[in-house]
């Protein structure tokens, strides 16, 4: 009766509620801090991801709990010196990556 | 209890049992790493009564050319389990870290390949890792060929045997990679795939360098996370399968390609091909 209409695609990237892939291990190789995910069947299949500085503080930051957008701006404020709409450009790139990769989850 | 003693990539490695030493021994190429005497550092332990028992199912592959299969898992007590065929079993358990124990192989053609990784198990933990590998000596120096299975490894090293001056094969399939007072080193090893190469020897990497078939030759060289990438695939396909194992390989692959240059090479089977990566590696440090 009382219909509302909410802006589906606002709703779909800042309220969701998120999570790191449990089974994500970062290992320093050389200095360099890597996502392995081994491909259930062929062993060339295996994927290598590398963190840069920001994208394993936001995973530092944000692994074993449940996270919005919102938690990963704010850890890149309190981290780094950029305004507002930088982090959140930085964090939705990051969260889109992780995403493709399978490192994220909802 | 029947044993002897082998040298295999700087380890001694005891085998013993009563029934299957002499199928391990009549293995092509086993013998070609026989010693005399000296303190095991790893003890096979053939014909052990094992337990069939459940396990936690880890990974699974084909085996004899594909009409049975290995499972890998971990048993209760936490130990490395693996089943090759319907009953043959291999059990490690890394508390006692030099020690593996095999049931008697249903197929004498599994002896192979359970020794293979009856030597890896250990091995990893000793700094020891089999590498899926055509590998070729020039001037002292390793060159190893990597790349999945059909991707022109052994053709590529067979190039440079007849191309190259000074040349000779180390290992077709499988030589084992270990830092070597600090120093990344390829030994031959009793595991050479079709190709009858077995070679008490060691020389320093000179490279590694990863194949890919092209329409040009080219090579690239590449940086830590790809040579990483490069090197990984090429590494026993279980150690993946578990975190500890993982732990352990990374921290081995770091090792190595910290020291090692590590190379793409996408090309053609000709003499190019042997001629661009041999001036690359030899002629331009």
């Amino acid at each position: 009766m009382f219909g509302r209409r909410f802006d589906s695609a606002q709703l779909h990237t800042t309220r969701e509620a998120m999570r790191i892939n449990e089974q994500m291990k970062v290992r320093s190789v050389v200095g360099e801090n890597i996502v392995i995910m081994p491909a259930a069947g062929k062993v060339d299949m295996t994927k290598v991801v590398a963190l840069n500085e920001s994208a394993l503080h936001l995973y530092n930051s944000l692994a074993g709990r449940p996270f919005e957008l919102s938690d990963a701006v704010e850890a890149l404020l309190r981290e780094y010196d950029v305004d507002e709409a930088t982090a959140r450009r930085d964090a939705e790139a990051w969260i889109a990556e992780m995403r493709e990769n399978g490192l994220i989850t909802d | 209890m029947a044993e002897a003693l082998l040298n295999i990539a700087d380890l001694n490695v005891r085998f013993s049992g009563d029934i299957s030493l002499e199928h391990a021994l009549n293995i092509p190429g086993m013998r070609t790493f026989l010693i005399p005497d000296g303190a095991p550092d790893i003890e096979v332990r053939l014909d052990h009564p094992l337990q069939a028992a459940p396990f936690h199912e880890v990974h699974r592959f084909e085996i004899a050319d594909g009409h049975s299969e290995c499972r890998v898992g971990i048993d209760a007590e936490g130990a490395y389990i693996y089943q090759f065929g319907a009953s043959s079993l291999l059990r490690y358990d890394e508390r006692r870290p030099g020690e593996v124990c095999l049931s008697t192989m249903e197929q004498a053609s599994y002896l192979r390949f359970a020794l293979w990784v009856a030597y890896s198990l250990p091995g990893l933990r000793m700094g020891r890792v089999p590498v899926h590998s055509s590998t070729v000596v020039h001037d002292g120096r390793a060159v190893m060929c990597l790349g999945e299975s059909g991707t022109g490894k052994s053709t590529h090293t067979r190039l440079w045997l007849k191309h190259i001056p000074d040349c000779h094969l180390l290992n077709d399939d499988s030589p084992i990679v270990a830092l070597r007072d600090g120093v990344p080193t390829a030994y031959g090893s009793p595991w050479s795939g079709k190709t009858h190469c077995y070679r008490q020897e060691h020389f320093p990497i000179a490279a590694l360098l990863r194949l890919e078939q092209r329409p040009e030759n080219r090579i690239r060289r590449l940086g830590t996370v790809e040579a990483f990438s490069a090197l990984q695939p090429s590494c026993p396909p279980s150690f993946a399968q578990d975190e500890h194992s993982l732990d352990l390989l990374c921290d081995f692959i770091s090792g190595i390609i910290s020291l090692t240059p590590a190379y793409r090479l996408g090309c053609l089977p000709d003499e190019g091909a042997a001629r661009l990566s041999h001036h690359t590696l030899f002629c331009n440090p």
